[in-house]
């Protein structure tokens, strides 16, 4: 790492954390933040509130709703007065309703705020604005676990449904020629992100070949809607039990004739991942083999799914699969990024972190390689990044917004995880809550 | 000696992992039919009256076995008699040793020893691979206990006066073991009576001898003396001999409710020069629930139930066999329960994928298609659709709804991929109906409110209640196993007080004052 890419880094991140819009300008924003903070500074009151948060879709009634509150309040042992008097308001029925009623619209409240609508025709709009603001987007279909083949295909039925609408809607949004091309071509409006979880109930880490055989029916039929769209599909990436499964197949059906020549579709790296380099060296390795009209997208993530890594492995007595210590994954992400970004054509990157450092880092090799802004994209998520997002957009950088569609029952695993991911000691965000300065923000992992 | 940690299964997402299994099976195979002998302290005995064979391929033979009759049983206990006076003797650490040993033999032999129960118990890898596991966990752990019993427990002390507590071995124990935990089970009795400092004789069950020959080789292997564990392959009638042999203090016992009673009746008597009063440590199955509640997440539930039921063909005494779902979701966890079960992948048990493989054998298929048929006749029977598979002694999973309270369905325990699925009003009805039950081993609760946690909690007569999960797969020292009413006489196998079973307290008051004074 040199001097001046450092000093680079340093300036790239001053100029976005600049634009920033102030908390003040956002008073919803601002109270979220607030309620957020308190989580994240007790233990027990962050596990009663997200316990509370999970089990709100499957509660009967307002009573109900109350009586599973004022359970989880119960077990916290220092409770601010105002806790003490929800507890004291689900002992009447008028109390219970009301208290129901409060903590449902809360929880809509904060699920509004990670997860863009019930419906992909829904989330259009807001779509749409998006585009209109310089950021471009990746609609994610939450849903509940599949179990059954007949949830397996109701997801690959509304895959296909929101790829026809996104297809449809983003016909007519204005140029923003930033957003969809690059040096290499064209680069699709409409772009879905998919699980291989939801898209088969097969999924089974001790018999690979079997999910895959199952999901690879349905992954095909997408793959062959999206080329015929000329739409985007990336296939996400969960946790380490179906890293062998997702990149196989995936890899398998690109490298069939009927794709050559599009989708455009991408796979995802986990920097959190020690092997990490290897999933990497393998895809390169791949596009070296098979030539594809569009290069392949990979998306590079830290990894969403840190706690349930480590618990499994410690649970059953495996070396931990996850770097242990946040800065291990943070230079692992910055040793990835310049690996893919020296990569290309032979792959499109996407560097996706609401982390400053990881962002300013990110710019700053790809500038230093002498290739052009629009040759890489930064990706965030909905209602994590949206600062991020709007500085980055501002700066005329591609910058690609993952937004989560489904109801509040489907929604609740990723909601919950994303609050979790929000107030953990550890995350950037709550970093930026407690005022640490942004020269702390940007230093060097 | 370093403190336990349960031995890691193996990590069968890694496609290395997967083939180094499939080569210890190819391993194995080259070596079958092995001969299973009668192992009377040095004495050897093969034969081939009895037969293993493979329950996916009948036609396999997995082990030739020396048959014992009950005319062998007094020259074994003789010898266990002379071994348990040698081996009580040694002190804790010295026995901890060996039954550590015996785990590093285990451990070293760890790929080959699943890759047997695949074939002799049509064990699918997964299970098959923890239960080599446990056994290793079941000798650490018991090594553990031994040396820590060995220092004996506080008493209140008076001036002048000297009290101690310690726990001496009963002497010789039979082990009646079962063919479901193949290795594990026999290992976890035979390591508890043995780190108590008794001698063991073993017959393990018909159907698993070649899994009960890899317990005794591991554990003489490992430093046990050939008098203090011994191997008598055999029937029903060996077993019987060992409960009434007079020589015999201790009977440690795993497997059907009848036989677990019937050696409890046996053992209570004394017949003239019996000097002791026998012990019975028996576990003897159960019929478990799993309660839905309606605030219950099914992406959770679903799956961890079907686990539970049908991993192994249900073949656990753990396993559920019966689930009570709160009348708001009921519907719906049927219907995502069916669709789950239609894709149990049944097939042979070296294959990676299979869920639910071949029964134990030819009775145990008939009894079990005699279930499912009562209960098409008495509600409704969702069983999975398509062929049966063959060779082998499958059959295909199922839920049964819609029957009556007093449908033997619900009452029997059934020991195959037969699920029951009942409605019931609320949490409380369901905790009556589990309270209706005589046995009470294992059982589920899944709800999202620690309240109702807490009421199941204090209502269930279960030995091991699992919240929020699958109700198999206890793990030695974090889950201590056991059942209670007509489910078990025993403390938890794995657990602070199993070891205690095969001891006899002992309390020495020493008066220390000499002339007036405490010397």
């Amino acid at each position: 790492m040199t001097a001046a890419l450092e000093g680079e880094i340093l300036r790239i991140g001053r100029e976005l954390a600049d634009s920033f819009p102030s908390m003040a300008r956002h008073p919803v924003k601002a109270l979220d933040d607030k309620a957020m903070e308190l989580a994240s500074r007790d233990a027990e009151l962050r596990a009663a509130l997200f316990r509370f948060v999970d089990v709100v879709p499957a509660c009967r009634s307002l009573e109900d709703l109350a009586r599973h509150l004022s359970a989880f309040l119960r077990e916290v042992d220092e409770r601010p007065p105002s806790l003490d008097a929800a507890i004291r308001m689900a002992d009447s029925k008028a109390g219970a309703r009301a208290l129901g009623l409060a903590a449902t619209a809360g929880v809509r409240h904060m699920a509004h705020r990670f997860i863009v609508g019930e419906t992909p025709h829904d989330a259009l709009r807001l779509l749409a604005d998006l585009w209109q603001r310089g950021v471009a987007t990746s609609v994610d279909l939450l849903g509940e676990a599949t179990i059954t083949v007949e949830e397996a295909d109701r997801y690959a039925d509304r895959c296909r449904a929101a790829l026809v609408a996104l297809h449809e809607e983003s016909a007519g949004w204005p140029q923003r020629p930033a957003l969809e091309s690059d040096s290499v071509g064209a680069i699709p409006r409409a772009n879905l992100s998919v699980k291989v979880s939801a898209l088969t109930p097969l999924l089974r880490p001790e018999a690979p070949e079997v999910g895959k055989r199952d999901a690879a029916v349905r992954l095909r039929g997408l793959m062959q809607l999206a080329r015929d769209l000329g739409a985007h599909l990336h296939v996400d990436m969960e946790t380490l039990d179906s890293r062998e499964i997702v990149l196989g197949l995936v890899l398998e059906l690109l490298a069939e004739d009927e794709f050559a020549q599009g989708p455009s579709a991408g796979l995802v790296v986990q920097a959190y991942l020690r092997d990490s380099s290897e999933t990497v060296e393998q895809m390169l390795d791949w596009t070296r083999e098979h030539t594809r009209a569009q290069p392949l997208v990979v998306r590079l993530v830290k990894g969403a799914y840190w706690d349930q890594e480590i618990i499994e492995a410690r649970r059953h007595g495996w070396p931990a699969p996850v770097f242990e210590e946040k800065a291990q994954s943070d230079r692992n992400f910055e040793a990835l990024t310049g690996r893919l970004l020296e990569a290309r054509p032979l792959v499109r990157v996407a560097v996706a972190s609401h982390n400053l450092r990881s962002v300013a880092h990110a710019i700053a090799c790809n500038r230093a390689l002498g290739t052009s802004d629009g040759d890489f994209e930064l990706q965030v998520l909905r209602g994590l990044g949206d600062d991020l997002q709007h500085a980055l957009a501002r700066q005329g950088l591609r910058v690609r917004t993952y937004c989560p569609v489904g109801d509040l029952v489907a929604g609740m695993a990723y909601l919950v995880r994303r609050l979790l991911e929000n107030t953990s000691n550890e995350s950037f965000l709550a970093a930026r809550m407690h005022d640490a300065s942004v020269e702390e923000l940007l230093a060097a992992p | 000696m370093k403190p336990f940690v349960n031995e890691p299964h193996a990590e069968l997402r890694r496609a290395a992992v997967r083939e180094s299994l499939l080569a210890a099976l190819r391993g194995l195979e080259a070596t079958l039919p092995w001969s299973v002998p009668l192992w009377i302290g040095d004495e050897r005995r093969s034969g081939d009256d009895l037969l293993s064979s493979d329950p996916g391929n009948p036609e396999r033979l997995v082990a030739r076995c020396a048959r014992a009759t009950p005319q062998d049983v007094p020259a074994a206990v003789e010898v266990a008699q002379a071994g348990a006076r040698e081996w009580g003797t040694r002190p804790a650490p010295d026995r901890g040793a060996a039954l550590t040993g015996a785990a590093n033999v285990m451990r070293r032999r760890r790929h080959e020893l699943a890759a047997l129960q695949v074939r002799e118990c049509a064990k699918p890898w997964a299970e098959a691979d923890a239960d080599v596991c446990e056994a290793i966990d079941f000798l650490e752990y018991y090594a553990h206990q031994a040396i820590e019993l060995e220092q004996g427990k506080s008493l209140v002390q008076a001036p002048g006066e000297r009290n101690t507590m310690r726990y001496r071995p009963r002497g010789v124990c039979a082990v009646i073991s079962p063919w479901n935990f193949p290795l594990a089970i026999p290992t976890g009795m035979v390591a508890g009576a043995l780190a108590g400092g008794n001698a063991v004789i073993l017959k393990p069950a018909e159907q698993s001898p070649a899994s009960g020959l890899a317990c005794v080789e591991a554990l003489r292997e490992g430093g046990v003396p050939p008098a203090a564990v011994q191997l008598l392959p055999g029937e029903g009638d060996v077993g019987a001999a060992l409960v009434q042999d007079r020589g015999v203090a201790t009977i440690a016992f795993t497997g059907s409710r009848p036989v677990g009673l019937e050696i409890v009746v046996t053992a209570a008597r004394t017949p003239a020069g019996q000097r002791h009063v026998k012990r019975v440590v028996s576990e003897m199955g159960g019929k478990n629930c799993v309660i839905v509640d309606s605030d219950a997440d099914l992406d959770d539930a679903v799956p961890a139930i079907v686990t539970s039921a049908f991993t192994y063909g249900g073949q656990k005494c753990s396993a559920a066999a019966r689930v009570l779902v709160h009348d708001a979701i009921a519907d719906e966890l049927i219907k995502r329960m069916r669709g789950a079960v239609d894709l149990l992948q049944v097939g042979q048990a070296d294959d990676f994928a299979t869920q639910v493989p071949p029964l134990i054998e030819r009775a145990a298929q008939e009894r079990v298609l005699d279930y499912q048929e009562r209960a098409e006749h008495e509600g409704r029977l969702l069983r999975q659709p398509g062929p049966v598979s063959s060779p082998g002694w499958f059959v295909p999973p199922a839920l049964a709804v819609d029957l009556p309270r007093a449908s033997s369905v619900l009452g029997d325990e059934i020991f195959g991929p037969l699920l029951a699925v009942e409605r019931v009003a609320g949490v409380a009805e369901a905790c009556d109906v589990v309270d209706g039950l005589d046995y009470a081993l294992t059982g589920g609760l899944f709800s999202r409110n620690p309240e109702t946690v807490d009421y199941v909690v204090s209502r269930t007569p279960v030995g091991n209640l699992y919240v929020n999960r699958q109700i198999t797969g206890a793990m030695v020292g974090r889950q201590p196993f056991g059942g209670n009413r007509l489910s078990g006489t025993g403390f938890k196998a794995g657990g602070p007080d199993y070891v205690l079973q095969f001891t006899d307290p002992q309390v020495v008051t020493e008066d220390t004052v000499r002339h007036g004074l405490v010397v």
